[in-house]
């Protein structure tokens, strides 16, 4: 059970007891008035006040978290102060009522009393902050101390009832100078239990963060290596597995998990791992940028997967893949260190997978080109792609990259789209 | 041609042994170390031409590589260190550049990339792989159009960013120098500038990256 930190009206006990029992927040609000007015409805509402812990609703999706989330403890504010004044009201309220009907009021006896409850709100209402071992505010040790100054001046009050001032005095003295001593001696231990705490709630939080690794070891990379065993006579698929593994770890422990569907640069690397898990040719990726997918974007990143399964199934290892986003532009390119092709004798097929690279970015709006440097220098795949539409710079940008490409002219191709419709 | 002198410092004994098979007929090993406490005498003792450095180690005060690093070079500035790691975490990469290394690159790498790269540190070149490029460009800003830093050091320049991006594609300096009709000599001279620029650049990026590993 949880108490609610959303549409509570004093705690959220009504509330999260109906959304615990399975009613509806009204009927369990009247009960909870009627036995209060009763009898000790009043006292099951603050024991479950104290007792019932505050629902946290700020966790981050543990699917998205890079390592368990340390463990904190559950925020329980609670509208103390509200209750407080309410009750601080009534007192007032009675008291007057009591003076109008006559009655000759103890005020000896109230004074202190009020001073004393005070005193206790203060000093309670601090032990409600979360964290004991958390360094507190000058704020919280200002509250501190009124409500020790309180309690002194309410016995000193009490004590002293009817004396004159100078006794008060003396009193106070003598309750502060015992209040000193205490503290004196109580210091060290109570020094050294802070320090405890804080060493325990690390412990924990070690704790924690060990066990959630050792789990995701075990899901993973035991599980790889058990298979990995089992077919240790099939080099090929030993050296798939260990990479296929080792991708997901490296993803695991150096990257910060990016919500589906709003990273170009998690898209293309997701494509990069597929690719590798298809052909088992190893895939350098390097992304430098990243922006958030578009229809533009979701065609290059297809187009990519095409450029890197031509250049593992065609080309030679390694195969590496370089994507960069600027805000104007972005960029791929694919390269292998195979013979690299002569375009005159490019079989049909594999023209066929061509178009669906470079047609597809051109499609788009944007540059596509295959550069391919003969043998021993393997090819290249260019994806270009403006993010700003009517903005001429990716044709600047297009010739700074490149002032090679006007000396090499049989080096390379372009496919115009006349030749789109050719097989 | 005489060898090579090599410090292999890793952690994982598996890792050394196979280095030292896949090396030794290229380089001579003259020590291995798999701690920073142990790192630090065997590498100023034996006065290797580079020192292979993980940067994941345990001891010391536990700051890894880089405290090697900066151990080492703070007691003789004339070692050159080569980062290797596992690790593709920007902090951990720019944390051992920043404390000195002259390059860094990852353990997939193949036997005869890594021993030319250690090749290169040794004449006192700089070795990127694509991904240091990736991240170089990652923190100097992608866009060429980036040249709100004021100071020198917290930009690149057009060649060195051009550069560093035909690095992250997967070019090697020799296919840079081709591209750019430049000569290797030149690339060379761009990429230890780039280097520099790491290493003393204030740019937020590098510092925060720095600080996480508590460089700073």
């Amino acid at each position: 059970m949880r108490r609610p930190l959303a549409g509570r009206l004093v705690g959220g006990v009504a509330a999260g007891l109906a959304d615990n029992l399975g009613y509806s927040v009204k009927p369990v609000r009247w009960a909870f008035v009627v036995f209060g007015l009763l009898g000790p409805g009043l006292l099951f509402y603050i024991w479950l006040w104290l007792t019932v812990p505050s629902a946290d609703s700020t966790e981050r999706p543990p699917a998205l978290a890079r390592l368990a989330p340390y463990l904190t403890q559950p925020s329980r504010a609670r509208p103390l102060a509200r209750l407080a004044a309410g009750l601080g009201l009534l007192g007032v309220a009675g008291l007057i009522a009591a003076t109008g009907a006559g009655l000759d009021l103890p005020l000896e006896w109230i004074l202190p009393g009020v001073v004393l409850l005070a005193a206790v709100w203060l000093a309670w209402s601090q032990l409600d902050k979360a964290d004991p071992a958390a360094p507190r505010g000058t704020f919280s040790w200002i509250r501190l101390g009124g409500a020790i100054a309180l309690v002194v001046l309410a016995v000193s009050l009490l004590i002293t009832r009817g004396s004159d001032t100078v006794s008060v005095v003396a009193v106070l003295a003598a309750g502060l100078a015992v209040l000193a001593g205490v503290a004196l001696v109580l210091a060290p231990w109570g020094l050294r239990l802070l320090a405890a705490l804080g060493d325990q709630r690390a412990a924990t939080a070690r704790e924690a963060e060990r066990a959630d690794i050792a789990a995701h070891l075990h899901d993973s990379v035991l599980q790889t290596l058990a298979v990995i065993r089992s077919q240790a006579d099939d080099p090929a698929a030993v050296r798939h597995l260990a990479r296929a593994q080792e991708r997901e770890l490296r993803e695991w422990l150096y990257q910060d998990r990016s919500e589906p569907g709003q990273s170009t640069a998690a898209a293309l690397r997701t494509v990069a791992g597929e690719v590798e898990d298809l052909t088992t040719v190893e895939i350098g990726v390097v992304v430098v940028g990243d922006h958030r997918p578009n229809e533009g974007l979701s065609a290059l990143v297809a187009a990519t997967r095409e450029a890197l399964l031509n250049a593992a199934r065609h080309g030679a290892a390694p195969v590496s893949l370089y994507a960069e986003f600027s805000p104007r532009q972005a960029e791929v390119f694919v390269r292998d260190r195979g013979e690299g092709f002569d375009l005159t004798s490019v079989p049909a097929d594999r023209l066929g997978v061509r178009e669906s690279i470079l047609g597809r970015v051109r499609r788009h709006g944007g540059h596509a080109e295959i550069r391919s440097g003969g043998p021993g220098q393997g090819t290249e795949v260019c994806l270009r792609l403006a993010l700003t539409p009517p903005d001429p710079a990716p044709t600047a940008a297009q010739e700074q990259v490149s002032p090679a490409r006007k000396a090499k002219p049989s080096a390379e191709e372009r496919v115009s789209p006349a030749r789109k419709d050719k097989p | 041609m005489n060898r090579l002198r090599v410090v292999l410092v890793d952690d994982h004994s598996l890792f050394r042994a196979g280095a030292k098979a896949e090396l030794g007929t290229d380089l001579e090993i003259v020590g291995e170390a798999a701690t920073v406490d142990q790192a630090v005498p065997v590498i100023l003792s034996s006065a290797p031409d580079v020192v292979l450095l993980d940067v994941h180690l345990p001891g010391g005060q536990g700051g890894g590589g880089a405290e090697v690093a900066r151990a080492v070079l703070a007691a003789n500035p004339a070692i050159r260190l080569l980062a290797l790691s596992v690790s593709d975490a920007a902090a951990d990469v720019v944390a051992v550049i920043r404390a000195g290394a002259r390059g860094y690159v990852t353990k997939s790498i193949s036997p005869a990339d890594l021993a030319d790269a250690v090749r290169r540190v040794a004449e006192g070149d700089a070795v990127f792989s694509p991904r240091l490029a990736g991240f170089v460009l990652d923190a100097f800003g992608a866009a060429a159009g980036d040249v709100a830093a004021a100071d020198e050091l917290d930009r690149l320049t057009a060649r060195e960013q051009e550069v560093m991006r035909l690095i992250a594609r997967g070019y090697a300096y020799r296919e840079v120098a081709t591209e750019l009709f430049i000569s290797i000599k030149t690339v060379e001279t761009h990429v230890s500038a780039v280097l520099r620029k790491l290493q003393l650049s204030n740019r937020s990026e590098l510092t925060h990256w720095a600080a996480r590993r508590n460089l700073l």
